[in-house]
């Protein structure tokens, strides 16, 4: 019962810089369906990020259809798509970007504040971090944290408001080999458990690794699509209803 | 949104220790300027109100109708008794002052003064007109004094050559134009400080000016209230009383140009107000902008999250908030010594303008006092909040603007 949630059909993205065109995308077609982990690999200026943020509702595709949840995001108006983000999408940058005035657990809170939680939005902003095992950091500051716990931090940021998809530009670029590899367990974690979707671009093959598939982009066209064999979204899907009724998250 | 909003936007502002600190110094002092400004006109409005208080001029006059257009002193008023009784019946009256005219010529020896001779209830006169109680030689005059008693001002008296005692003759044009003369004697000299005002006075009884014209009763009552302010309501009042063929008239009717004047004050204060409150306004927002400029990534990200513009427009409303309330607390605490000062010893114009200072016949102490009241702190709010809330508006569009995709792709 995997439905698509993202379905890219000859998307194309052009940058103008005055006369000069650089398509930077040209014609993408890819299907995402729930429950999916996904790696966007491919060599630099192939276009993973630009796909990325068109995925994410950031940018608008050139030409193309690009549906998100259904949504031609096309045909979305800029507060149409912050709506979309706020609630259905989570993002994790390459360079944290961590609110550097709040504390890690306020940067949890403010995304729940944002999506209009009332009271309980604290205690649920403390159960996220306790559930990522962050919950010591919870009161330091973004200046006060290393680049892996940072990051982890931006992964409760972006799965605090339960998103069905979640995009990371090349999370574990600023990490290091130990803090990439926690940082693709909790990832992969959240998925397991709460069935959580996750786009993800990376240089790194070994979290390549983790993915359970992988999209190569070449030159903005999809060169490569491979699904790890018995790793298919459907074989573990069952066992999130389990972990749906234990955790905090879920859908 | 209140919660973490509120901190974030109170932080930010923490951010840039030396920015915040210059833009609220900016705000304080072009708040505790802009309050320095406002205290004074206000004062300017004092200024008036004894202008009126002391000129003899009063805060209400009534007067025969017709009279405002010829300012014929022969005209009388319709029914004085009626009047003076319900001008005396009116709350919050100081001071009830009946007053008759003349054109009057004085001669003594080979010298001759044109002059306006002044009909006057003594006893009240001297609370209606403060500075005919400056007599430098003789006495005031009497309730009922020996006929032909006056009172003349320094320069009448010098124009004249004459000394206290001398008698003079006035000639005057009375009832159905015939000329009259009678015998004045000089029982006192005034000097009220300007030479203009010193050479129009010349006072006698209601009594005597009456036997001079042969003009019974008055031509004015005069009404000082105990507070300007209530002026509009008692001329309201004293209107529905007074006898038929009478009208009210306000010192703004009787002195025009001097209200005038100082509206004019007021106004060119308020522009170089409005000056100085723009510089401060345009320093605030580029530093906003500048702070904005800095974060951009962060409102980058912020626009990722699904944080919408008008939230993101709030945020930045909400830190200048914070500075605006940082920069009036500061100006309120720059400003309220100065106000203080100026609103106990006054601003003294007189080195500038002499002992006392007449304006169109008006004499008035040239000392502005600034006003001190609870008025303040409002002002302090409306003009510090006002001011970093246009100053931000930019910097918040600005902010609310940013897009996510190429702001994030801006290399750190
Ligand atoms: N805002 C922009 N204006 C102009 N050209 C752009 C813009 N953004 C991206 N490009 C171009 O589009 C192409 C794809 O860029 P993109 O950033 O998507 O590649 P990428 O696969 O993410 O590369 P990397 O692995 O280095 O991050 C590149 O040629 C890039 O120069
Ligand atoms: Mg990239």
């Amino acid at each position: 019962m995997s439905d698509v949630i993202l379905s890219a059909r000859g998307v194309t993205k052009i940058f103008r810089q005055g006369r000069i065109e650089v398509p930077a995308l040209r014609g993408v077609d890819l299907e995402v369906r729930t429950g999916e982990f996904l790696a966007l690999v491919g060599p630099s200026g192939s276009g993973k990020t630009t796909f990325l943020n068109l995925a994410g509702a950031l940018d608008v595709p050139t030409g193309g259809e690009l549906l998100v949840f259904g949504k031609r995001i096309a045909d979305l108006s800029r507060a149409a798509r912050a709506e979309l983000r706020l609630r259905e999408l989570g993002f994790v940058f390459q360079a944290y970007n961590l609110v550097p005035v709040l504390t890690a657990l306020e940067n949890v809170e403010f995304v729940l504040e944002l999506q209009g939680v009332g009271g309980e939005r604290r205690e649920r902003a403390r159960a996220v971090l306790d559930e990522l095992g962050l919950g010591e950091l919870a009161d330091r500051r973004p200046a006060e944290l290393s680049g892996g716990q940072q990051q982890r931090v931006a992964v409760a940021r972006a799965v605090a408001a339960r998103p069905r998809l979640v995009l990371a530009d090349e999370p574990t670029a600023n990490l290091d080999g130990e803090n990439a590899e926690i940082l693709m367990h909790l990832m992969r974690d959240l998925r397991d458990r709460h069935g959580m979707t996750f786009v993800f671009s990376t240089h790194d093959p070994r979290v390549v690794a983790h993915a359970v598939r992988v999209v190569t982009l070449v030159d903005g066209r999809v060169a490569r699509d491979q699904e790890k064999p018995g790793e298919a979204p459907h074989e573990i899907l069952p066992g999130v209803g389990k972990a749906e009724a234990a955790g905090h998250l879920g859908p | 949104m209140a919660l973490v909003a509120g901190k974030y936007a109170l932080r930010s502002v923490g951010r840039n220790v030396r920015r915040t600190a210059l833009s609220v110094l900016g705000i304080a002092i072009g708040v505790a300027l802009a309050l320095f400004m406002e205290s004074m006109n206000r004062g300017r409005e004092g200024l008036f109100a004894r202008a009126a208080a002391y000129s003899g001029s009063g805060h209400l006059r009534v007067v025969p109708r017709g009279w405002r257009l010829r300012r014929d002193p022969r005209l009388r008023l319709a029914g004085f008794e009626a009047d003076l009784a319900a001008a005396r019946d009116l709350p919050g009256v100081a001071v009830v002052a009946p007053r008759a005219r003349a054109q009057v010529l004085l001669a003594m020896g080979t010298h001759v003064v044109p002059i306006e001779a002044v009909g006057v209830d003594p006893e009240a006169e001297q609370r209606a007109y403060r500075f005919v109680r400056n007599v430098v030689a003789g006495r005031w005059l009497r309730p009922d004094d020996e006929p032909g008693a006056a009172v003349v001002g320094q320069a009448v008296a010098d124009r004249l050559e004459a000394e206290l005692g001398d008698d003079l003759l006035a000639t005057v044009v009375g009832e159905g134009g015939r000329i009259e003369s009678g015998m004045l004697r000089i029982v006192g000299i005034v000097r009220t400080g300007s030479e203009e005002i010193d050479a129009s006075i010349c006072q006698v009884t209601l009594g005597e000016l009456e036997r001079l014209t042969g003009l019974r009763g008055a031509g004015e009552v005069t009404v000082l209230l105990s507070d300007h302010r209530s002026a509009p309501a008692a001329r309201a009042a004293l209107a529905a009383r007074i006898a038929p063929g009478d009208e009210v008239l306000t010192f703004e009717d009787l002195a025009p140009e001097f209200k005038g004047h100082l509206e004019q004050d007021k106004a060119t204060n308020r522009f170089v107000n409005g000056i100085i409150l723009l510089i401060v306004v345009l320093g605030v927002a580029s530093a906003q902008l500048a702070a904005v400029l800095e974060r951009r990534r962060e409102f980058a990200v912020l626009s990722a999250l699904g944080m919408r513009a008008r939230r993101m427009v709030r945020l930045v409303l909400l830190e200048a908030l914070a500075l605006g309330l940082a920069g009036g607390a500061l100006g309120l605490a720059l400003g309220l010594p100065v106000l203080w000062l100026f609103s106990t010893r006054g601003l003294d114009l007189s080195r500038l303008m002499g002992a006392t200072w007449s304006f169109q016949g008006i004499l008035i102490e040239p000392v502005i006092y600034g006003d001190l009241g609870p008025w303040i702190v409002p002002y302090v709010l409306a003009v510090a909040l006002g001011a970093t809330a246009l100053a931000s508006l930019y910097p918040a569009w600005f902010a609310a603007r940013t897009d996510p995709a190429v702001a994030l792709r801006v290399a750190q």
